[in-house]
């Protein structure tokens, strides 16, 4: 690509070492949450506690059968319950076509969801709904609703979809897509490999379980504006669905981001606000949503079930000749994002090993199971964990170790995509491996825990790891930029109008920081709203892990330009030139009168007087780089032989992010990705029952997230070498931070067990039966 | 139905449904939204608040069982405009993401405080095995508990 070799110079280590030289003041430290004190005093409002005057609420009847249509509907005794203000269903809400995941105008994908179906495709599929002053009103009225089904035979094996005469759920059947790239030539080269080894590895459908149930309240007006309050991920593709399904101008539906009680890519798509947003348009009344936790879990999304078949071919010396990657990806019974993951899966393959004959294949299919979507890591988890068993697996057969086995095919710092994406950028998997080696003293606990395993007790201790890659935004792919304005006003404070969304991550503060460094400026006087679709410039969104690479970048260059204004209009005021206009800690002077101090607040008053301008910039920040972000995690286990049990002892997460903004942030997310990657190793699955296509895993008494007990001592290393476009040198953290867990943690059970477990999760009865095979 | 009880010092008396739970007396009478609803079976702990000294799930407390008893939630935490130490150990601690189960965290924590002011980390993890985080990993909610009870804050 054109682009990637101009951001190949730009990105030089000189550039590096003069960031690096710089000292600084705000970026690097560990400022709490901007709204930490509002939560821990349980002030703060979501969603589900906002409350609008003569707001209805609304219950969803969702299906109990996997595969039906709906041959009659009678809501005459819902209707008729005192309370009750209406009911709908495929009979009386718009038909148009619509697929969740879309975020910008014009994008393609496969459209064949309705807020209402005349055919329902898996048990949590929605029939009906009931509008009604109270909740226990609507439940009550949902159980008064006469459905007639005709059953329709189900299919909830992927792999079953692809076989002749397989169920059909919707036109044309599955596959629904299906592609292939690569690299090489592989073909020619598995024929001539010494070593050959394949695995068949699945992940499950699991549940992002945010603490907060999916939530939103849509607020009519008299202008037939509809208002979305809503804890989302993209406010932009919310407006966009919403629009197209109500059939309203874009600028009469208006999407406000309300604070998140955490998303992981749960909240991304867009699930219940055009729901909302028609039901306040039909009774032109304020109308909320909240689903409670099983109605999260089996009819929001998941992440997306994935089957792998990988094969690598080695040579002796433990390289890497050739691989063969081959998904089966189960998007369940709508399209949503299936396409686009499977996709994504697929690139990270080319961008964590030096492998020159590669290809990847995938069908996406769809099954009678709840919908899956975007989710924290996008399709990485899953392919970083049938790649990374793998080669634990070769690495085996090989008589290596896995760390020097992966050492001689890791990519090295600004390599190429051989499957012609963005270059790597300064990618230090290589650094993460070396110094995490050391660190968690690899070796001598990869040999202590193989010499304990002679006295052949109950407990046995395994050590293994994995590494990962994740992206850094749409570039290469989708259109990324962000267009932001910063004001500085009449006290000195600022104001920074943007589209961010804070997921609780620390976005707004990240933001501030960035801004604070630039200008000399107190973080906490600088005000960073979330995004407004009315009010805010435009943004892609919290997805993608783009947010600190790409919006942070576009902070900084607001900040700049900002600096470069006031010093400009400063020089007026103070007679002299630009550049010697000095701007610290708030105070402003001329360098040829430092005894002339001023407040940034009294020059921006002046400027106003004098110059008769504000210092305002409105910037837009084109994304032109996408390097990887890097991870390796190193666990030890100790399974217990005779429940199956696993218990994680401890982990060191390293991970190359460039630079952390805020240190504690970074961290705060790897601690958080290391949980959510044990529970998909060990205990998390929706467990999609084969008969009835119920998920047994409805409620979290049934569907294992792992608790403090249950949580180990995790430590952090951040290699921190900048060398990309991202603010300060910043890569992304959320997503990666997941990554390389669950293959870590599964190679470390394999290596305690000396089997090869590819089934996610481990459960108990899983690895009781390979024990006793 | 008539219930009379004491919440964050101040006494009450409500008309309520026999049938409504105490989250909902406290999120819907009293407008205490801190306690939230994650899951209604006393799975997430998102709900806890303090009863007569212990940490309860407010989603399986019916209001009747609330009757003449002292309930403490987080926003009785905070005494005279002054942050509660563990309140100031989780913002310091960066124990705080998204928020959404912190007031449980808090809670959960504040009753082990009052039975045993000196907790282990075993101890720690035990009173906080009720309350689900998918954000933190639990790492920093342990640190910012023994931070806490250690007076470092």
């Amino acid at each position: 690509m054109a682009e990637d070799k101009g951001v190949k110079q730009l990105a030089t280590p000189e550039r590096q070492a003069a960031a690096a030289e710089q000292t600084l003041k705000y970026v690097g430290r560990n400022l709490p949450l901007h709204d930490a004190v509002a939560k821990a005093t349980g002030k703060i409002q979501y969603t589900g506690d906002m409350n609008f005057p003569g707001m209805l609420q609304a219950k969803i009847l969702f299906s109990p059968l996997a595969h039906a249509r709906i041959k009659k509907i009678d809501a005459s005794a819902a209707l008729a319950l005192p309370g009750v203000a209406a009911v709908f269903s495929h009979e009386n809400t718009p038909q148009t076509l619509y697929n969740s995941q879309v975020w910008f105008a014009g994008q393609e994908a496969r459209a064949d969801e309705r807020l209402f179906h005349d055919t329902v495709r898996f048990v949590g599929d929605r029939v009906a709904a009931v509008v009604a002053t109270d909740k226990k009103i609507a439940a009550k009225a949902l159980g008064l609703i006469k459905v007639e089904y005709e059953e329709l035979p189900a299919l909830f094996d992927p792999e079953e979809a692809l076989t002749e005469n397989a169920v059909e759920i919707h036109p044309g059947g599955s596959p629904f897509f299906e592609k292939e790239f690569g690299c090489g030539n592989p073909s020619e080269t598995f024929k001539q490999a010494e070593l050959i080894v394949e695995d068949r590895v699945e992940t499950p459908k699991i549940h992002h379980a945010a603490m907060e149930t999916h939530v939103c309240i849509a607020v009519p007006d008299h202008s037939g504006k509809i208002t979305v309050y809503t804890p989302c991920q993209i406010l932009y593709s919310v407006r966009l669905v919403v629009a197209e399904v109500l059939g309203l101008p874009y600028n009469k539906v208006r999407i406000l981001k309300t604070p998140m009680g955490g998303s992981f890519g749960g909240k991304q798509e867009v699930t219940i606000e055009p729901l909302a947003a028609f039901f306040a348009q039909a009774t032109g009344k304020p109308v909320k949503i909240e689903y409670n936790r099983q109605e999260s879990i089996i009819s929001t999304r998941t992440r997306t079930r994935t089957i792998g078949y990988v094969r690598t071919a080695v040579d002796q010396n433990g390289k890497i000749l050739a691989r063969e990657v081959k998904t089966i990806v189960d998007t369940g019974a709508y399209t949503s994002n299936g396409a686009i993951v499977s996709m994504a899966m697929g690139k990270k393959l080319f961008r964590l090993y030096r492998i020159e004959n590669q290809v990847y294949r995938v069908q996406a299919v769809h099954t009678n199971t709840p919908v899956a979507g975007a989710a924290r890591g996008y399709g990485s988890p899953q392919i970083h964990a049938i790649t990374e068993i793998n080669l634990d697996h070769v690495a085996n057969r090989l008589g290596l170790d896995p760390v020097e086995f992966r050492l001689r095919n890791l990519v090295h710092p600004y390599d190429e995509d051989l499957s012609g994406g963005p270059s790597l950028g300064n990618a230090r998997i290589i650094d993460c491996v070396e110094e995490g080696a050391k660190l968690f003293r690899w070796h001598e606990r990869r040999t202590q825990a193989e010499a304990g395993r002679s006295t052949n007790g109950r407990f046995r201790r395994g050590v293994g790891m994995a590494c990962a890659t994740h992206s850094n935004g749409y570039f290469g792919a989708f259109q990324d930029f962000t267009t932001m304005t910063l004001r500085m006003l009449e006290d000195g404070s600022m104001i920074l109008n943007s589209g961010i969304h804070e997921l609780g991550c620390g976005t707004v503060t990240t933001m501030k920081q960035i801004i604070a460094e630039v200008l000399d400026i107190n973080p906490d006087r600088i005000e960073a709203p979330e995004g407004d679709t009315e009010t805010s410039p435009y943004d892609v969104g919290s997805q993608a892990s783009r947010v600190t690479h790409i919006c942070g970048a576009g902070a900084l260059k607001a900040a700049r330009k900002v600096k470069e204004i006031f010093r400009r209009e400063a020089s007026k005021i103070l007679g002299c030139e630009p550049e010697d206009v000095v701007m610290r800690s708030e105070i402003v002077w001329s360098k040829h009168k430092p005894e002339e101090k001023m407040t940034y607040g009294e020059m921006v008053r002046l400027i106003q007087q004098k110059n008769r301008t504000e210092i305002i910039a409105t910037e837009t920040y084109q994304a032109a780089d996408n390097p990887g972000s890097y991870g390796a995690n190193f666990v030890e286990v100790e399974v217990d032989t005779l429940t199956g049990l696993v218990r994680v002892i401890d982990l060191l997460a390293v991970h190359d992010v460039g630079k952390a903004i805020n240190p504690g942030f970074v961290k705060g997310q790897i601690y958080g990705g290391v949980q959510m990657g044990i529970g998909l190793a060990l205990s998390e699955d929706l467990q999609i029952d084969p008969k009835s296509g119920k998920a047994k895993g409805d409620s979290f008494a049934r569907y294992h997230l792992i608790n403090a007990p249950d949580m180990p001592s995790v430590e952090v290393l951040l290699i921190e070498k900048g060398g990309d476009l991202g603010p300060f040198g910043a890569k992304s953290i959320g997503e990666i931070a997941t990554c390389p867990t669950a293959p870590a943690v599964v190679n470390a059970v394999n290596h305690a067990l000396g089997t090869n477990l590819t089934t996610l999760p481990l459960t108990p009865e899983r690895i009781l039966a390979a024990l006793n095979e | 139905m008539k219930l009379e009880f004491k919440v964050n010092g101040k006494t009450y008396e409500l008309d309520v449904d026999p049938e409504s739970r105490l989250l909902d007396v406290l999120r819907e009478e009293l407008g205490l939204t801190g306690a939230k609803e994650g899951c209604g079976e006393g799975e997430c702990g998102a709900c806890t608040v303090i009863m007569d000294g212990l940490a309860v799930n407010s989603c399986l407390v019916l209001a009747a069982q609330a009757r003449g008893k002292e309930i403490l939630t987080v926003e009785g935490l905070a005494e005279n405009g002054e942050l509660d130490r563990l309140q100031q150990a989780f913002i310091d601690n960066g124990a705080i993401q998204c928020g959404y189960c912190t007031p449980g965290m808090l809670m959960s924590a504040k009753a082990l405080f009052l039975r045993n002011p000196h907790p282990s980390e075993t101890e720690i993890r035990t009173a906080l095995a009720g309350n689900l985080c998918r954000c933190t990993g639990y790492v920093n909610i342990i640190n910012a508990v023994k931070d806490a009870a250690e007076g470092a804050v």
